[in-house]
């Protein structure tokens, strides 16, 4: 089989892998492509990350729910252990990548939303500061500052912490006008956001893990450019 | 034309009889910020004393009208009682709910008790002086409404959900029997609050609509559960389910409650023609974007079509924000006793 034979085979195997949250599978193939010598990122991207996107469109038809998201994901995280420490800086060229703190802001300890956005970052080669759950709002903006992170992104899932968010916001265009912020979580609206005065939004209205699956089409898209 | 005090027009209304005006209450809190603030206390301090809770839920009812006092606010009493402790964010700024810090990451380490010992531990015994002050209070004049967590999200708040919904797949079994014990836990727990004289019981299924699983997995998972805890539990019971719920919002009807409680993401316009007209639905605003973000101008409306869909009390889809704007609270009870003057599909009017 030749090189583009075994390429198309391998992110196959992968993307499968993913749907079929089979985590054997995708550490097989995983393997197989460092065995052979493919581009590692063209495997993430292409393989293990499109596979997520499928899984995103069989969770909008209402095929897949929240159990097989995780499991898919679980799927997806057992192939990037496996590839990431192989990607090499030229191949990600002038792709996105950067910095991103991360975490669910003070009184929420719900944390699956965030953890989806954490890998979605992750597979399009940015460098991510997880600071966990349930974080003091003070510790978003200290983060950011000691990383200089590009970007801060903020989840959370129950109406009574997302206030907390609003405080973060203020309290890091205070110290670093420039840094572009995210909100996420069940139940941060477009004009809540607006309202806040984030720059992003992770747009999450209806569902934290769905709309955060959709952000790998629109990393996927960048990366093409 | 005859008036009602608040427990009586609640008793009725979950008997079927005719009433006055539709009550305003909920099946979850109702705290509000400005009876905070008129007793000087800091919200954190709320939840571990009988006396604030019980006096934050009756100063709200009395400020706005409200039919009821529930009790109590967070949903980290029973985890605490069961050994996994409670943060209550004392030293924060602002309103945060208390949170489970120390949940059992695998299935491995759940350790319930096997007696009711539980009961007596943390914050229990808070609650329980809160729902006799709260039953006490000017010879019973509000109904008191208890509320305990359903089986899938009280196992939630006991485990890290993850390991829960991935276990629905991947560890079925052990996960089932998880299920039934919490099943059993909530069945003492909402039978002891019963004991207690409270005069509804709620039961919160929340983390369980289709937006987290599939009808099939609850069906075979979550229905079975509720109908135990049902078959369980006296008169007046009530099942609530956030989130989308059009897909089993008849599965949720079979489970044997006296009424069903949703919240804005159903459309109870179909849910009433699903249902027909003689289940009690309750729903259906948001109680976020109601009470804290919109005019007050705007609620009149946002009431309304909640009772032209066809609920037959008011409720708020979760627990109110405390941090809500006064006039619109005051819209929303205004609006409520406005149209809910005439019948509404399972509850009739006296006059």
């Amino acid at each position: 089989m030749g090189n583009e034979g075994m390429r198309e085979k391998l992110l196959k195997e992968l993307s499968e892998g993913v749907v079929e949250y089979d985590e054997e599978r995708v550490k097989k193939a995983s393997n197989e492509v460092l065995d052979k010598g493919l581009n590692v990122y063209d495997a993430v991207m292409n393989g293990l990350a499109a596979g997520m996107e499928k899984v995103g469109a069989l969770y909008d038809q209402q095929e897949y729910f929240v159990p097989e998201l995780l499991m898919c994901a679980d799927a997806l995280y057992a192939g990037l252990d496996i590839l990431k420490p192989h990607i090499r800086l030229e191949d990600l060229g002038d792709k996105p990548k950067g910095q991103v703190v991360i975490g669910t802001v003070q009184g929420d300890v719900h944390d699956i939303g965030k953890n989806i956005i954490k890998m979605m970052f992750e597979v399009a080669g940015f460098t991510v500061h997880d600071l966990g759950r349930d974080v003091p709002l003070e510790k978003f903006v200290e983060e950011q500052l000691r990383t200089d992170a590009e970007i801060v992104a903020l989840s959370a899932m129950m109406t009574t912490t997302m206030m907390g968010m609003k405080k973060v916001v203020e309290m890091i265009k205070e110290k670093n006008p420039n840094v572009a912020i995210m909100l996420g979580g069940a139940p941060v609206t477009r004009d809540t956001a607006g309202l806040f005065g984030a720059d992003g939004y992770a747009e999450s209205a209806g569902n934290a893990v769905q709309e955060a699956i959709k952000m790998i089409s629109r990393l996927r898209e960048m990366q093409q450019k | 034309m005859t008036t009602l005090t608040p427990r009586e027009r609640i008793r009725r209304f979950f008997r079927r009889e005719p009433i006055d005006v539709m009550p305003v209450f909920s099946g979850m809190g109702m705290v509000t910020i400005q009876a905070i603030e008129k007793m000087g206390i800091h919200f954190a301090k709320v939840h571990s004393s009988a006396e604030y809770l019980a006096r934050s839920a009756i100063t709200s009812a009395e400020l706005f009208g409200l039919d009821a006092v529930i009790v109590p606010y967070d949903m980290c009493t029973v985890p605490e009682a069961l050994g996994r402790g409670v943060s209550l964010y004392e030293d924060a700024d602002g309103i945060l709910y208390p949170t489970v810090p120390s949940k059992w990451g695998t299935l491995d380490q759940v350790d319930l008790p096997a007696d009711t010992g539980y009961l007596s531990k943390g914050r229990m015994p808070v609650v329980d002086e809160a729902i006799r002050i709260a039953k006490a209070y000017e010879n019973g004049r509000y109904a008191v409404g208890g509320w305990v967590l359903g089986p899938f999200t009280m196992a939630g708040q006991l485990i890290e959900l993850d390991v829960l919904l991935k276990g629905l797949k991947k560890d079925k079994d052990r996960v089932e029997d998880f299920l039934s014990k919490m099943t059993d836990l909530v069945i003492q727990i909402a039978k002891h609050y019963q004991a207690l004289g409270v005069d509804y019981m709620n039961i919160r299924e929340m983390g369980s609509g289709t937006d987290l699983l599939s009808p099939r997995m609850w069906k075979t998972l979550i229905q079975p559960n509720l109908k135990k805890v049902f078959a369980e539990l006296s008169s007046p019971k009530i099942l609530h389910i956030c989130g989308s719920t059009d897909l089993i919002i008849e599965m949720m009807n079979e489970c044997g409650s006296d009424a069903i409680s949703v919240d804005q993401k159903n459309n109870v316009a179909e849910s009433r023609k699903k249902l027909g007209r003689d289940a009690i639905i309750l729903g259906n605003f948001d109680p976020y974007g109601t009470l804290v973000k919109l005019e007050a101008s705007q609620v009149d409306g946002v009431i309304k079509k909640c009772i032209d869909n066809g609920v037959d009390a008011v409720w708020p889809g979760c627990d109110l924000w405390p941090d809500l704007k006064a006039d619109n609270m005051r819209a929303y009870v205004e609006a409520v006793r406005k149209y809910g003057k005439a019948p509404t599909p399972a509850v009739g009017r006296m006059n």
